[in-house]
């Protein structure tokens, strides 16, 4: 049991800080903290309250001195058993930090603690006629900084992107209690982003700046029912693949619907198998309109058998109501319910689909399904009561099979939920060896004592016997010879300890700044064609190819990167990150580490939070923490956006290093190999 | 006791982690929904039989267990909203009594904070997409925790006030008459208001200006054309609630005025108390013993005059006659009589025929300033009513009338506890505060005696020139002949 003791000797202490009646251990507080929105329970020994974010770095500095296990938690409502104290310690309650401190339009950033409930900085912003895109269904209650820990999506992030693409500064307390401020235009890795999504196990977020955008003109909502969930997804495919991008492109099937409705008539016609909730935006009326008129061709001849515009906002409000109550409304057909978060390529829709529904029936479970659709993230809700323990299990070997088949389907385990405690062990089955060794080295660097949220996101020993990883799945990435080379030479180099000196076409990083006795690795012969995926939208491109080259390629293809006109290679432009927005298109990164392993970080789909975001890692890594030899890009179909003149920063390399690029270096390249004059200084 | 040990959390756990293996071969899948470790089986009569939730009858195990953790109530809940602790909200409160029926926890003191500090004010299961009844769960936690009412206080007012109810008018006069000599600290001292289980009142008196010594229901029994003797039929019938009764027989009256101008003649209906009291304070079976009562003297005078609607003038009682099937969902002869009253029940809040309403007169109007509605817990959350008294009052006063940004927040007034936890329920009852003054009102109705006394006190402190007034009173008065209203 736990030591209840090492609590009770630091109670003066800690009370000293937030204030009496902020340390709590008693059994009422313990217990009402051992739980969350998923299936996983486990008592913490404390719960601390905060009542201003000043007060968390000096807590935290106790706790790691005292070797306490700590993590944050606000609303509680994490579907992956996240905020679980697995360990015990203590519940860093976070929720009574609620103020927005700052709205600035003209900036275009909200300055808020982390305890805002998402929907009030909605409410907040709009009289100045603006918002902040991600909009988890859950927005009602959950808040900023959970919705940072799990880098929420929503409706939205089809267009707007996800919670790491519309944070532009955080304030952090690590894991030893220093706070640090980051953010991802800084020069070096990004350390931010990386932030996103770690569900507390780097650090605890106790301010945020985050993008906030105007409030588009028009908004046009539609809902088109189908009678078969393959025809909607078809009209999927085809809307996206028409280069529209939709504001929302959200999916129900009838038994979610059902719930949803709760009862109220169903405004759409019987038989009614699949609904999809298509929402455009823009400024421009006319186009809108056009487009709506393409969206329901679209439909229509995919059998769409009825197909509405919402005349008025109540009638809108309505199809959001449904598609945001569905989850929630799940709990009228049974006590309890588990959502997987599956992520596919988006023209492996209809597939993932099927196979979700075989294995449904296979376990005879009743599920309502729930998906953002143009994300290709599949909500399967899948209700039972947890006292049946028969049918709990069935659940989560349903649950592990839906997983599995997304990652066949070339997609990820978790798109918005995070991995948490119950997907633990799916991150064997999506990662190999080497990829799950770096992101442990990521969470030694940040927290060599384990001590944040410990034993949360990646898979610990009892999770490899759990459950066999089913044979075939992760397909590697094909190399050429040419990136075979790299790998081996690398390979070789780490063997003998040769310093290298990573160098692309030669374009920022001159000759004269490359350190003496460090040998070149030039990757200027990983110049292939780019593999574009026309239906999906992506490209696989390797990172010798110039970005003019590359542009060429996909504009043969109709289709095109939205990256202004940089010089250099592709992998200079993310190793450089002179165009820090290239966070919004950039999905997967093929990486070699120092030691010569191959990494595959990232992958082909919009939304991925399975494990840490160390694509972002790499963008303003400088060629020290790995040689990137290939990149996943997001394509746009249409006209390519219109950007502003972009002006290189002059000195790309110039930054200091935060202690944690020096101690994530360390973790990542303890010999200093790779571009060892970036980080001269580091003491060996 | 040995039969819930197989559903543990370790089994739980284990059944998750070792899927694969064949270890709980010897469980069946049936679920132990009557398992029950709150209270001793011999303490049943004194707990509901089962709930009438939204999605059929449920015995309180199954109904706790409804709650999937979703959260989404945690933002309608006030105390949540203003502790930020999870035992302090509407699913920390359910979860916790879950345990307590499951035997995880033992000792239901253990949750002493949690459910003592909830209004029952029903946000949360609005907010609810399983409508979970987490008031009623809540209650039944606290029936176990405070010992089902026996205290003294506790039972020597729900004993007088259902045994002798003439003797609890005497001596709340009593109490009323030594506040009016100028002393109303020994009233409150004498514990007076302590006995007669309304230690409220004690709060409650010093808000309202005066009090009455003539009770509504001695007043309306004298009136000759409220008796049922000679009718053959009555439109209504008054329900003398007690707020309106025993402390704002304003309220009673203007109710009373209200009826006979827009629904034609009714009768008084000389009922008991609702049994809310007796109910909240743990005693159940007193609570059911009001409740028959007022059945019974409904039915005396249904087979007289056949159906009629039955008007209460406080929600918080008719929400909880509304309710009164619950109370008896183990007796096979009075359940269908408690369905049968409860049908018949009617708020005064959804009564009002809004389209017979006149404007109303400029005087009246401008007495009234700016009028603006709050949502009585037990009227929006407890009976669904809030589009009726809106209507109302927007057909009234026209562009007086304006919205009260977060009008369904409790104020915090919620029967005794505002006595209970002060603490909390003034913050409660701050927040509504400053939702009034945002819109400079002048007139806040309301349908519930607790909320006009609370926000009446919070008014009187923080805001002189605004006044709650209850809704039957203010159309009252805007509708009134004399005051040249009533035509339309």
């Amino acid at each position: 049991m736990f030591k209840t003791d090492r609590i009770s000797a630091l109670k003066p202490e800690l009370e000293a800080i937030v204030g009496e009646g902020n340390v709590r251990t008693e059994e009422a507080e313990i217990l009402a903290y051992s739980y969350d929105a998923g299936m996983a329970k486990a008592r913490p020994e404390v719960v601390i309250a905060f009542t201003a974010p000043e007060q968390v770095a000096p807590v935290v500095k106790i706790l790691h001195k005292a070797g306490i296990p700590f993590l944050p938690r606000l609303a509680g409502t994490n579907l992956s058993g996240g905020t679980i104290p697995l360990k015990g310690g203590a519940i860093l309650n976070l929720s009574r930090l609620k103020k927005i401190r700052q709205i600035d339009t003209a900036a275009r950033l909200a300055l808020v603690e982390p305890g805002v409930v998402n929907l009030e900085l909605q409410k907040a912003l709009e009289p100045y006629g603006y918002f902040y895109a991600p909009d988890p269904a859950s927005q009602k209650v959950s808040t900023i900084g959970g919705n940072i820990g799990e880098n929420a999506g929503g409706p939205l992030c089809l267009k707007y992107g996800v919670t790491s693409d519309n944070v532009e500064k955080l304030e952090v307390v690590t894991p030893d209690g220093e706070v640090k401020t980051w953010s991802y235009r800084d020069p070096g890795p990004d350390l931010m982003s990386l932030l996103v999504g770690s569900e507390g196990t780097l650090g605890i977020v106790t301010h945020a700046w985050l993008k906030i955008l105007p409030i588009p003109r028009y908004i046009k909502t539609a809902s088109a029912s189908f009678n078969s969930m393959d025809d909607a997804m078809k009209a999927v495919t085809r809307v996206i693949g028409d280069g529209m991008v939709p504001r929302a492109l959200e999916a129900m099937d009838s038994v979610s619907l059902d719930a949803a409705l709760n009862g109220k008539e169903s405004p759409f016609p019987a038989g009614t198998e699949a609904v999809l909730i298509i929402e455009l935006d823009g400024s421009d009326a006319a186009k809108v309109t056009r487009e709506l008129d393409d969206v329901k061709k679209i439909c229509s001849s995919s059998g769409c058998a009825f197909f509405r515009v919402a005349a008025e906002e109540s009638e809108r409000d309505l199809l959001w109501q449904a598609r945001k109550g569905a989850y929630p409304a799940m709990a009228r057909l049974a006590p309890d319910v588990l959502v997987e978060d599956g992520v596919v390529p988006r023209p492996r829709l209809p597939e993932a689909l099927r196979q979700t529904r075989e294995i449904l029936s296979k376990y005879k479970l009743t599920a309502g399904l729930l998906f953002h659709a143009g994300d290709g993230n599949l909500h399967p809700n899948m209700v039972f009561d947890r006292r049946d323990i028969q049918e709990v299990k069935r659940v989560k070997k349903a649950g592990y099979e839906i997983l599995k088949s997304c990652i066949a389907l070339g997609g990820t385990i978790s798109g918005e939920h995070g991995i948490g405690v119950e997907k633990r062990v799916a991150m064997n089955w999506l990662y190999g060896r080497a990829e799950l060794d770096f992101f442990r080295r990521i969470k030694e660097a940040f927290d060599p004592a384990g001590l944040a949220n410990p034993d949360k996101i990646l898979p610990v020993a009892s999770d490899a016997r759990g459950e066999e990883p089913p044979a075939g799945l992760a397909e590697r990435a094909s190399l050429s010879p040419e990136a075979r080379n790299v790998v081996d030479e690398l390979r070789l180099r780490a063997r003998s300890g040769a310093p290298t000196a990573v160098t692309g076409l030669g374009t920022r990083l001159k000759a004269e700044r490359i350190m003496e006795g460090a040998k070149p690795l030039d990757l200027r012969a990983l110049r292939g064609r780019a593999a574009i995926d026309r239906e999906n939208l992506t490209a696989r491109v390797e990172a010798g190819v110039p970005l003019g080259e590359f542009r060429a390629q996909l504009k043969e293809a109709g289709l095109n990167v939205e990256l202004p006109d940089l010089k250099g290679s592709v992998g200079g432009l993310i190793a450089s990150k002179v165009f820090p927005g290239l966070r919004d298109v950039l999905l997967g990164l093929e990486v070699v580490t120092a030691d010569g392993e191959l990494l595959e970080l990232g992958g082909r789909t919009v939304k991925n939070v399975a494990g840490y975001d160390a694509v972002k890692l790499f963008c303003g890594s400088m060629g020290a923490y790995g040689v990137i030899i290939a990149a996943t890009f997001a394509l746009s179909a249409g006209a390519r956006r219109q950007h502003a003149a972009f002006e290189e920063p002059a000195a790309w390399d110039a930054f200091e290093p935060d202690t944690l690029h020096l101690r994530l270096k360390r973790a990542l390249d303890p010999g200093n190999l790779l571009n060892p004059w970036i980080y001269r200084g580091l003491a060996q | 006791m040995l039969q819930h040990k197989t559903y543990t959390d370790e089994t739980f756990d284990k059944g998750r982690k070792d899927m694969d293996s064949t270890v709980v071969t010897a469980v069946s899948s049936h679920i132990p929904s009557e398992t029950n470790e709150l209270y001793l089986h011999e303490q049943a009569q004194r707990h509901l039989h089962s709930l009438l939730t939204d999605l059929g009858e449920r015995g309180l195990y199954d109904a706790a267990a409804q709650c999937n953790r979703c959260g989404y109530c945690e933002t309608s809940c006030p105390t949540y909203m203003l502790t930020g602790r999870e035992p302090i909200s509407a699913r920390g409160r359910n979860q916790l009594v879950r345990l307590l029926v499951e035997g995880r926890a033992k000792d239901p003191s253990i949750a002493a904070e949690s459910l003592s500090t909830c209004l029952l004010c029903g946000a949360c299961s609005s907010a609810c997409y399983a409508k979970v009844p987490t008031p009623d769960i809540v209650l039944e936690g606290r029936r176990a925790l405070d010992g089902y009412g026996d205290n003294f206080f506790a039972r020597a007012a729900v004993k007088t006030l259902l045994d002798a109810p003439r003797l609890f008018a005497f001596w709340l006069k009593l109490g009323y008459l030594v506040k009016k000599t100028g002393l109303p600290r020994l009233a409150a001292k004498l514990g007076i208001y302590d006995f007669l289980g309304m230690p409220g009142l004690a709060e409650a008196e010093g808000a309202v200006g005066h009090v009455p010594l003539r009770f509504a229901a001695e007043i309306l029994r004298k009136d000759p054309a409220l008796h049922p003797q000679g009718r053959t039929s009555v439109n209504w019938a008054y329900f003398a609630a007690c707020g309106p009764n025993y402390l704002f027989t304003d309220v009673a009256l203007a109710t009373v005025r209200l009826l006979r101008r827009y629904s034609g003649e009714g009768i008084f209906i000389e009922n008991q108390c609702c049994g809310l009291l007796a109910h909240n304070y743990g005693r159940l079976e007193d609570a059911r013993e009001f409740a028959r009562r007022n059945i019974l003297r409904y039915e005396e005078l249904k087979a007289v005059f056949g159906d009629f609607p039955v008007i209460a003038d406080c929600s918080s009682c008719a929400a909880f006659m509304k309710s009164y099937e619950q109370l008896f969902t183990a007796d096979a002869d009075w359940r269908p009589r408690a369905a049968a009253f409860a049908a018949a029940v009617k708020d005064i809040l959804e009564f009002v025929p809004a389209d017979k309403l006149p404007h109303a007169a400029q005087a009246e109007l401008e007495k009234a300033g700016k009028v603006t509605y709050h949502d009585s817990c037990r009227a929006c959350h407890g009976q669904g009513i809030r589009q009726e008294p809106r209507t109302a009052l927007r057909r009234l006063a026209g562009k007086r009338y304006t919205e009260l940004p977060e009008s369904d927040w409790c104020c915090g007034g919620a029967g005794a506890f505002a006595f209970t936890q002060p603490e909390l329920s003034s913050r409660v009852l701050d927040r509504k505060l400053r939702n009034i003054a945002s819109v400079q009102a002048d007139t806040v109705v309301v349908g519930a005696t607790s909320c006009l006394i609370q926000i009446n006190h919070g008014l009187k402190a923080a805001f002189p020139s605004a006044r709650a007034v209850h809704y039957s009173s203010l159309l009252d008065e805007l509708t009134a002949p004399e005051a040249g209203g009533g035509h339309s």
